[in-house]
């Protein structure tokens, strides 16, 4: 397999020795540019037509409108609401934060994979063998990066135009290509980021956390900017401030380019600068290569387990912390402007009906349970690559069960999701009392209790896929995953099937606290999940491990 | 002859129409050295995995100091311990992590005889995984398997990457290994190493096994090479002989490989008026070249490789 990629790449720096970087990069992000421009398409046109479906009225229109044109809390969270009465208005309102963090994670993942990760592979040695600089090799990744983002970009405009063709949504092409440029703005100066970082990080992986740091403090500084504690200047100093500050479909701002295209350009450049400066292999911030030993938790594999995850649960753990935090700080503000203005209808649409701030927490808590389940995935890909990296082997020379290996693995992700989701609900109550909202404390447990069930559907399913389909267990988890959300949204815009709808893990679950959990189709929930693990467990025993 | 360290019957592994393995019978006795030899692909590795039960067999079984390697892996693998070619390791460990990890799942460590290990191949145990060459990733693991002291070594080309004086180190390990009476199984592509450690040897083609003998048991079955020098004039033809074959003349040099007993050569050429006479045995490189030089033919047909 090796090999075959070698010759694969022997054979491409054949051809134009001078492009090969850029070329290989080009490929490996148009694919995934491919798949995420049309998960952008279908999020901004099921958004634009939906609209038009649910709010036909503008009376309805310009009630929703007031629930959400003042409010500073959701402001905060999602961006300033322009124009709500219109289909563009709503559709920039609803999707766009969304898109600016999809674009920029989408953006740091891909760069800091084809750069540092083909790096940390060895790979960039055999391209760079006599055939180009460092600096030279850094900017033709670049450009291959700009050729994914390109199609990324065309894939999404191509369907907002088209969508805004629509008798019912009518936005002319200009503005929808402005719409689908802006969302892809961040998606580019995160392409930059990445790189930047790659230079500075070992690993891909650190290479990565540093780059979503810059991207948690770009959201957290454009977030205070839009409270309305009258500091909105501050919008100018966050990558994802200037993107809202193009105001696409709305009041539009083209200035706002300025910054994003002289951000890209001197990132970019410092990466070229500073990949010169360095060995391939070789990183700008130290690497602690050399520590003492610290042997707690390396006692066995379910230890061993603890140790290699800790970093990536800890983050994911303080997400969810700051998150829950958040949704619990605005829910009475939020909550309180529903009551005022009577729409307590919409809500009840996206599943949580009911008044006030436990309606407004009933979906919070759905994003939330979507991180959780996020995080079974990943528990689920982390064992998978065990396995396809070679390292399970050491393990299973061992006196040591294949049965008791997995169970570990299952036991750690199990606690590890329910300590996510009792923590949702504690700090959702956290930033609830701070506000003195009167949600009680249990009630948010229950609920942060409450999206626990659906990660454990996942996690099940995923051990199923890891006992007999192995290969394709990261594929079948994120495709679950996200294909029960998708399913969530369409639900909320009305599609009512039933086949459909029981496809997705998050639909039998309860919008609590908005109502109260069901706590029985949770254990169902959780039955199928273990059965499904119980299943993949006896094949897992029984078949042959598989490298990659 | 004591207990069989490995025994396997018919034990055959196919992927799709492709027999990695193809019905191998083999019997490795306790303490016994044994090489395993077989050009790329020949399903060494493969071998090796369905003995450490981490694939499972088409056909046939296998059984490590008597306990069947699919039904009682625990009981099996508490008395063996495995060396890969390639160290997939964690790389945020550090070297010492990692031996105590080792050390841990294997749940036996000499802890005095890993010390000796980590000095007499020149580990720094504090750096973490990442930073270690191929070389160093891989006398890791060698130290990991051996500090256990297992019953038997199972070793899958377990020095490459070792620098030769690692690979003395490494020598020099296997042989206590087997002064103690620990089986090792070890397969191998340096013929040298194989033929300096190994009591017997095996060698594996296209999944199946074509030999298996001690290296004495395989030049005997192999032919002797003999050079013969004669005074001027009377170079004799030597292709009647019995036991003689690949004759070549070059001057007064005759140059020919005899199988059997030399007695009916060493006749011909006293009588020829033979001045000077040099034979040898085939090294196991030569031995191997042999059966695969020639692709599909028998050692007999083919030519001395040196
Ligand atoms: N997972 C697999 N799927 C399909 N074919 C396989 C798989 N693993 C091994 N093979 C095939 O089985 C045969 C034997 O492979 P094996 O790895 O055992 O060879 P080997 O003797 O260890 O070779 P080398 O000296 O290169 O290590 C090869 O033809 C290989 O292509
Ligand atoms: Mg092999």
């Amino acid at each position: 397999m090796q090999a075959e990629i070698a010759d694969k790449k022997e054979a491409q720096v054949g051809r134009w020795p001078g492009t090969v970087v850029a070329r290989l990069t080009a490929r490996g992000a148009a694919r995934s540019g491919v798949i995420w421009g049309s998960i952008f398409a279908i999020a901004i046109a099921s958004s634009a037509i939906s609209y038009s479906g649910i709010y036909k009225t503008l009376a309805q229109r310009d009630a929703l409108a007031v629930a959400y044109g003042s409010n500073h809390a959701t402001s905060a969270l999602l961006g300033p609401a322009w124009q709500l009465q219109t289909v563009a208005g709503f559709t920039v309102f609803k999707v766009s934060m969304a898109l600016m963090i999809l674009g920029a994670v989408w953006g740091l993942l891909t760069s800091t994979r084809l750069l540092r990760g083909e790096e940390e592979n060895g790979r960039w040695d055999l391209l760079l063998a006599g055939q180009t600089t460092r600096r030279r090799a850094t900017a033709q990744a670049l450009g291959g990066l700009a050729a994914g983002v390109f199609t990324l970009w065309a894939v999404a405009s191509l369907v907002t135009v088209l969508s805004g063709l629509d008798s019912k949504v009518k936005i002319a092409a200009g503005p929808a290509l402005y719409f689908s440029t802006a969302m892809v703005a961040t998606a580019v100066m995160f392409l930059a980021v990445g790189a930047l970082t790659s230079q500075l990080g070992a690993t891909r992986r650190q290479a990565a956390a540093y780059a979503a740091a810059f991207l948690g403090v770009s959201y957290a500084v454009r977030m205070i900017a839009d409270a309305g504690v009258g500091m909105h200047w501050l919008i100018w100093a966050s990558p994802l401030g200037w993107v809202e500050e193009l105001r696409p479909l709305t009041v539009p701002q083209p200035i706002a380019l300025l910054p994003i295209i002289a951000f890209t350009m001197v990132v970019a450049a410092g990466a070229i600068h500073l990949s010169g400066t360095r060995d391939i292999g070789a990183s700008i911030v130290p690497d602690r290569l050399a520590t003492q030993p610290h042997l707690r938790l390396l006692s066995g594999p379910t230890g061993l387990a603890i140790r290699m995850m800790r970093p990536t649960v800890i983050g994911w753990w303080v997400a969810i912390v700051l998150s829950s935090f958040l949704y619990g700080f605005i829910a009475r503000s939020a909550g309180a402007t529903i009551s005022r203005s009577s729409v307590e209808g919409l809500l009840s649409k996206l599943g949580a009906p009911g008044t006030g701030a436990d309606a407004i927490l009933g979906v919070c808590f759905l994003v939330l349970a979507a991180l959780v389940a996020f995080v079974a995935a990943n528990q689920v890909t982390a064992a998978r690559s065990e396995e396809s990296g070679g390292r399970l082997d050491h393990l299973l020379v061992g006196p040591l069960s294949r049965a008791s290996w997995l169970w570990g693995r299952i036991r750690v992700a199990v606690v590890v999701v329910l300590v996510d989701g009792l923590t949702a609900g504690v700090f959702a109550w956290l930033g609830a009392a701070s506000q003195h909202s009167q949600v009680s404390f249990t009630t948010l447990l229950a609920a942060g209790l409450n999206i626990v069930p659906p990660a454990i559907s996942i996690l099940g399913v995923g051990v199923l896929a890891l006992g007999v389909w192995p290969r394709a267990a990261a594929i079948v988890v994120y495709t679950l995953l996200g294909w029960s959300l998708f399913v969530v949204l369409i639900g909320g815009i009305g599609v009512t099937s039933h086949w459909v709808l029981d496809t997705s893990v998050f639909h039998d679950m309860a919008s609590a606290p908005a109502v109260p959990p069901n706590w029985e189709a949770s254990g169902a929930m959780v039955a199928v999940g273990s059965l499904a693990a119980l299943l993949g467990g006896f094949a897992f025993r029984r078949r042959d491990l598989q490298g990659e | 002859m004591g207990v069989a360290a490995i025994r396997t019957e018919g034990l055959t592994k196919r992927y799709g129409k492709v027999a990695a393995l193809d019905h191998l019978d083999l019997d490795v006795v306790e303490g016994e050295v044994i090489g395993y030899l077989g050009p790329n692909g020949a399903g060494k590795t493969t071998t090796i995995r369905l003995l450490l039960g981490l694939i499972q067999p088409s056909e046939g079984h296998g059984e490590i100091f008597g306990l069947d390697c699919q039904r009682h892996p625990i009981e099996a693998h508490r008395r063996l311990a495995f060396v890969a070619g390639e160290a997939n390791l964690w790389w945020s460990l550090t070297g010492a992590e990692t031996l105590h990890l080792l050390g841990r799942v294997q749940g036996q460590v000499d802890k005095a005889y890993r010390e000796e290990l980590i000095a007499r191949f020149d580990l720094d145990p504090t750096k973490k995984v990442r930073a270690y060459s191929k070389g160093n990733r891989q006398k890791l693991i060698l130290i990991g398997a051996l500090m256990a002291r297992p019953d038997l070594l199972v070793l899958d080309e377990p020095t490459s990457g070792l620098d030769p004086l690692m690979e003395q180190a490494f020598r020099h390990s296997i042989h206590e290994a087997r002064e103690r009476g620990q089986t090792v199984f070890l397969s191998s592509h340096i013929m040298s190493e194989v033929e300096a450690l190994c009591d017997r040897v095996g060698i594996l083609r296209e999944g199946r096994l074509v030999e298996m003998g001690t290296l004495a048991q395989m030049r005997h079955l192999s032919a002797l090479t003999v050079e013969a020098t004669f005074s001027e004039g009377s170079v004799p033809d030597l292709s009647g002989v019995p036991g003689v074959s690949s004759v070549q003349v070059d001057g007064r040099l005759v140059r020919c490989q005899v199988r059997g007993s030399v007695e009916p050569l060493l006749k011909a050429l006293v009588a020829a008026g033979v001045t000077e006479l040099l034979s040898r045995e085939p090294s196991l490189e030569e031995l191997f070249l042999a059966q695969y030089g020639v692709h599909g033919k028998s050692p007999d047909t083919s030519h001395d490789a040196s």
